[in-house]
């Protein structure tokens, strides 16, 4: 029953999450390195199509991106002066100084590498101690894995939460108690 | 400079212990400031009454005092007296234990949703920690163990038998979920700023939920006798913003998802 009512109105802890939030949970930083490898190419190819007319032979367009690379540095702290929010990490790790791209780094910013998101408190389990907490959660995944399927995406959300409040050594045990077909709970 | 620490203004991490040290650490949390609130005002009608009984004891040796007064007034009773000397002191523990009652109950309450899952389990001697929340797979993403750094290994400005090698890292002003067990024999996980104290019982999760309120290192000792190295089982709370918290934790996650 909490939790239908739960999954109608958005949390507290939802509300106050910040706005903009990643896709893959997991790993956040994986779009920033996928920025990082495309940013120096678009940085050169706009430098290069203002070169181009002075740069005939592909050697000299080397040289240039050469050049443009020292320009960089040069004009990175003035970069990192425009965008306040963009922390120094996030600076050193991309060389690029386009205007647009460190507003862009300011939007990633401000979204947070990884979700802050874990159980929910639950009004079954009001009291401090959270054992059968854990233990209801991680029978609830696996009733829903017997009924739904392996990998169900209903049932991912009773993995995270058994995740979150079990200690692994619990979950490895369970595991192998379930192998062996001696798990004491009911599956 | 004793003098100096007689009249305590040494100046100490306010989030750690520190010598001949009566009153509380800085509060980190409101639960703290609650307890520290309680405390005083429950040390205003403590006050009162310690005045009270004083004046009161001084008064009956001063004026019943064997050689000035070697017979005292044969009073055996006095209805108004006793009825006032019954209900007062019983009025003063319900002025107590309100607001104590509500505090201890707003503790225990989790009223919003945590964004944040920590597991402290102890062992003997050490404290391992664990955010699972990140975790696809069963396998422990993020786990580190959290050894007091010995003294002789210590460095300028570290605290003798508080300092631990990996601290726990947790944003500030988020709702914190911390799981707190133990593998082998009870330990607790006690930080005094933020106001918790909780012990760790093998085969049993304690929740408890704190908001740090501003970032900071806070620091901890073991709160249970858990056997030779209790005194060496520190712990270290490391508060920082909600954007560090996220760089620290993805940085220490990949790493280990490209060893897995």
């Amino acid at each position: 029953m909490a939790e239908a009512a739960s999954t109608e109105t958005p949390s507290l802890s939802e509300q106050y999450l910040l706005k903009k939030k990643d896709e893959n949970s997991d790993v956040g930083s994986k779009p920033l390195e996928a920025k990082e490898e495309v940013k120096p190419e678009t940085a050169i190819s706009e430098e290069k199509a203002e070169e181009a007319p002075i740069a005939a032979s592909e050697e000299k367009v080397e040289d240039t991106t050469a050049a443009v690379a020292e320009e960089s540095t040069e004009i990175n702290p003035a970069a990192e002066n425009n965008s306040d929010d963009a922390s120094a990490v996030e600076t050193e790790s991309s060389e690029t100084v386009e205007q647009q791209n460190s507003d862009e780094q300011e939007a990633a910013d401000e979204a947070p590498q990884i979700k802050l998101e874990t159980a929910p408190a639950d009004f079954r389990f009001p009291t401090t101690n959270q054992t059968r907490h854990c233990f209801t959660r991680y029978i609830e995944y696996h009733r829903c894995i017997a009924a739904k399927g392996e990998g169900a995406p209903e049932c991912d959300k009773f993995a995270k939460y058994y995740r979150s409040l079990c200690p692994s050594e619990w979950i490895e045990r369970w595991n192998e108690q379930r192998e062996n077909g001696t798990f004491p709970g009911p599956l | 400079m004793i003098v100096l620490e007689w009249l305590f203004l040494t100046i100490a991490p306010c989030d750690a212990a520190e010598p001949w040290q009566l009153g509380s650490q800085d509060a980190a949390t409101p639960m703290m400031q609650g307890i520290m609130d309680l405390h005083h005002d429950i040390f205003f009608f403590l006050i009162l009454i310690l005045v009270f009984v004083l004046r009161i004891l001084v008064r009956a040796l001063w004026h019943f005092h064997y050689q000035k007064n070697p017979i005292p007034q044969r009073i055996v009773h006095g209805t108004t007296i006793e009825i006032l000397r019954t209900i007062f002191p019983s009025i003063i523990p319900m002025f107590i234990a309100i607001p104590s009652f509500a505090l201890l109950y707003s503790m225990d309450e989790v009223v919003v949703d945590p964004a944040i899952t920590i597991k402290a389990i102890g062992h003997q001697w050490y404290r391992t920690y664990e955010y699972s929340d990140y975790n696809s797979s069963d396998e422990e993403s993020l786990t580190f163990d959290s050894y007091t750094i010995p003294e002789d290994d210590l460095e300028l400005g570290q605290s003798r038998l508080l300092e631990v090698d990996n601290r726990v890292v947790v944003p500030a002003k988020t709702h914190l979920r911390i799981i707190v067990t133990s593998a082998d024999v009870p330990h607790s996980w006690a930080v005094p700023s933020s106001g918790v104290k909780c012990d760790a019982v093998p085969g049993r999760l304690n929740q408890i939920s704190i908001s740090v309120q501003r970032e900071g290192v806070y620091y901890g000792q073991c709160s249970e006798i858990c056997g030779t190295n209790h005194a060496f089982t520190s712990i270290v709370v490391e508060a920082v913003s909600r954007k560090d918290y996220g760089s620290r934790v993805s940085n220490q996650l990949i790493p280990q998802t490209g060893e897995a």
